[in-house]
């Protein structure tokens, strides 16, 4: 196929807020306003910022859960917003959503295998009860469990694995895009490493393409190949997951870099911290919206709207004024293999093997 | 050695359950220093938020049972008179959460409870305890804080509110603070500034503070001192260099593992597979043994010790060191 599998232009959504005992209008909340992004199919772009930037709004906009207000998401280069209802149903079956809280999506009265019954029926995708009894048991051990959990309950999950459910009901209709909207969010650090693993293994597997919603870099750093930074509505910075951490440009992108706290007790970090916090989606400040906590705004910045622009690389940046700001400290510093790290590394192999042996 | 600040011995609580009894901690035993800062890390539920109500003497009377001995400045908290444990509250032990409405009253301002707060422990007048509030207010660096301090917390950001609440705990000059889970609710710019600020207010008060939280970047970054909990135990305690460079137990080396990080890639993240044992009934021996690499059969046989491996670093893995298991 030549072309994306999904690309956004123009995107926007402006919720109506009402006040008073009439619902009067009193505004709009721009909580997407203005976004372009494609995907390749196979690739993981992750979509990141703080909260009430607006990612879950694109996440579900994309899918089509919510109608966009403007712009445009073509899927293999068909308009979603362009096809009929019934046209649209077929459409679902490729693309897929998981939220934060499995729990929330997960039918507490329907057993497992019933829930992941559901969709292979309403898709036709096995034709006989036997044929689906053997899929939701394909399915359950694609996401590392078993198929005798088929007949348990969700409550009986823990939630890590109820994150798993959640993805196979995903997998049970073969998408070729699946939104994750902070899938590991809620898990501790030990199961979100569990599901991370999976979800790079599905796609390696199935060439699943992934929207993946996060408001942690780290976590963003381990599965994307590119990254889109939003700041109120907007995308302040796109690059190849890679370049934008060695490269960051905008000043946005900078000051959340420096602002993650680093598992490593021996750096000393100098950062410039952010001022104040996020203006209102309501009344977003005119020019970059970046422009009133910016360490770097001048005169212009109050004014006038900065474009996303690329550079030709494929690394886009908001903010005219990046190449004539000072280098942006290195994370990843240059650190010897000494004794400790060896020794290290050689236990937490220990933690691999063994997660092998165990799928 | 000077008197510690805070010392739990043989700290237990039990719940009693639908389910049984809930062993949430089991024979704590940990020394902070006055000015210290102590990590708390471990997964949640593995009895960190426990540990901390039972020093504040808040747990629910109920349902838990607490045993064990809560040594603070000399002085067992566990066998004092409620009304002293309150008069302690609030003026030399504070305690800040996750939600900051958990603490802030929806239904005064941020002032009125502020005051509140000094006029229960200092003699201060009314005009001279609002002077204070302000005063607090400045220091966790809220602006204009003449005019916030008649605000109610619905009106302030989440990240305002949390400075809110720690002006609150720091009103009356506490010698313990205890913070759990102060910034996972928030935003990682607001993180930064409000564990900015908790630097800054220890450096000028000289209070100690018990961190707790489940990111381990929070804790390199803030801690002295880290102590490693699994399933009601500490399985690991050390500086925190220590605990970085060469961990000790299994589970904190899966643990920092199985973080994603900024300043690496890794292409599988190594994960702790399995979860955390059912509390009601702990495993009889090592309670890692069912998710640990390295178990042997003498592991599950009986509970391991929390024995000192290297200077000032404790682990409770019958394998530690871990070298000779590296090498
Ligand atoms: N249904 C809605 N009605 C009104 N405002 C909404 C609605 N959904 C989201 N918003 C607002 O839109 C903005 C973006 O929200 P969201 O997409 O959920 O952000 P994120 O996922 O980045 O935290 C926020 O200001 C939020 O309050
Ligand atoms: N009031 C309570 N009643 C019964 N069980 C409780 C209560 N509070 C906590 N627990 C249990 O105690 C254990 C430790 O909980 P907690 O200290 O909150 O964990 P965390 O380390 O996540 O802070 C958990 O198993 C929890 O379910
Ligand atoms: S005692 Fe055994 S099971 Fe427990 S942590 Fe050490 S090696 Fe693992
Ligand atoms: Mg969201
Ligand atoms: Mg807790």
């Amino acid at each position: 196929m030549s072309g994306p599998l999904l690309e956004v232009q123009g995107l926007a959504k402006h919720f109506p807020v009402r006040q008073g005992a009439f619902g009067r209008l009193s505004g709009h909340v721009r909580a997407v306003d203005g976004v372009d992004f494609h995907l390749n199919a196979g690739e993981t772009l992750a979509i990141v910022g703080e909260s009430g930037c607006g990612k879950s709004t694109v996440g579900r906009l994309v899918l089509r859960l919510l109608e966009p207000t403007g712009g445009s998401v073509r899927f293999e280069g068909q308009d979603l917003l362009a096809l009929p209802d019934s046209q649209m149903r077929a459409q679902r079956r490729r693309m897929q959503i998981i939220f934060q809280d499995p729990y929330a999506s997960l039918n507490p009265r329907m057993t497992v295998g019933a829930m992941l019954s559901e969709p292979l029926m309403l898709h036709r995708l096995a034709p006989s009860d036997a044929a689906r009894r053997t899929r939701v048991g394909e399915l359950l051990e694609l996401v590392g469990l078993r198929p005798e959990h088929a007949r348990r309950y969700p409550h009986e999950f823990s939630g890590g694995q109820r994150q798993r459910l959640a993805i196979a009901r995903a997998l049970a209709v073969e998408p070729q895009l699946i939104v994750a909207d902070e899938p590991v969010s809620a898990l501790d650090v030990s199961i979100q490493a569990q599901v991370i693993n999976l979800m790079r293994s599905l796609q390696a597997r199935f060439g699943l393409a992934y929207v993946f919603i996060s408001h942690d870099l780290a976590v963003v750093k381990h599965i994307a190949d590119r990254i889109a930074v939003m700041y109120l509505g907007k995308i302040v910075e796109t690059a190849a997951t890679d370049e934008l951490f060695r490269n960051p440009r905008h000043p946005y992108t900078r000051a959340l870099l420096s602002a993650v706290p680093l598992p490593d007790p021996t750096v000393v970090r100098e950062r410039a911290l952010l001022e104040g916090d996020i203006p209102s989606a309501m009344n977003p400040p005119p020019g970059c919206r970046f422009h009133t906590r910016c360490r770097f705004a001048r005169e212009s910045c109050r004014v006038d709207a900065p474009l996303l622009a690329d550079d030709g690389t494929g690394h886009s940046t908001a903010c005219p004024w990046w190449p004539e700001l000072p280098p942006a400290p290195s994370l990843v510093e240059d650190r010897a293999d000494d004794q400790d790290r060896i020794r290290l590394a050689r236990l937490q192999a220990a933690f691999v093997t063994s997660q092998m042996e165990a799928t | 050695m000077t008197e510690a600040l805070l010392e739990l011995r043989g700290l237990t609580v039990d719940f009693a359950t639908d389910d049984g009894v809930v062993h949430a901690v089991d024979g704590l035993d940990l020394a902070l220093g006055r000015g210290r800062t102590l990590g708390l890390v471990g997964e949640s539920g593995c009895g960190k938020s426990v540990t901390s109500l039972a020093i504040m003497g808040l747990l629910p009377p109920e349902n838990s049972m607490v045993g064990g001995q809560v040594m603070f400045e000399g002085r067992d908290l566990l066998s004092l008179d409620a009304h002293l444990i309150r008069d302690l509250r609030g003026a030399r032990l504070a305690m800040i959460f996750q939600e900051p409405m958990t603490s802030l009253n929806p239904a005064y301002t941020i002032g009125d409870q502020i005051i509140e707060a000094i006029q229960r422990h200092q003699g201060l007048d009314n005009a001279a305890a609002r002077a204070r509030a302000i005063e607090v207010l400045k220091l966790v660096r809220i602006s204009v804080p003449e005019k916030r301090v008649d605000d109610y917390p619905h009106k302030l950001s989440g990240g305002m509110r949390q400075r809110a609440m720690i002006a609150m705990a720091l009103a009356c000059g506490p010698q313990l603070l205890i913070a759990d889970e102060p910034t996972t609710a928030l935003d990682v710019t607001i993180q930064a500034q409000i564990l900015d600020l908790m630097r800054a207010l220890r450096r000028d008060t000289g209070t100690a503070i018990i961190l707790i939280t489940h990111d381990l970047g929070v804790v390199a970054e803030m801690a002295d001192d880290v102590a490693v909990m699994y399933a009601g135990q500490i399985v690991e305690r050390a500086a925190v260099r220590d605990l970085f460079a060469r961990p000790e137990h299994p589970y904190t080396v899966g643990l920092l593992g199985s973080i994603p990080r900024l300043d690496e890639r890794r292409e599988r993240l190594p994960s702790i597979e399995g979860r955390v044992p059912d509390m009601t009934r702990p495993p009889a021996g090592c309670r890692f043994a069912a998710r640990c690499p390295f178990v042997e059969p003498e592991c599950r046989a009986a509970p391991p010790q929390l024995i000192e491996v290297a200077p000032g670093h404790l682990s409770r893995c019958r394998r530690a060191p871990l070298s000779q298991v590296a090498a």
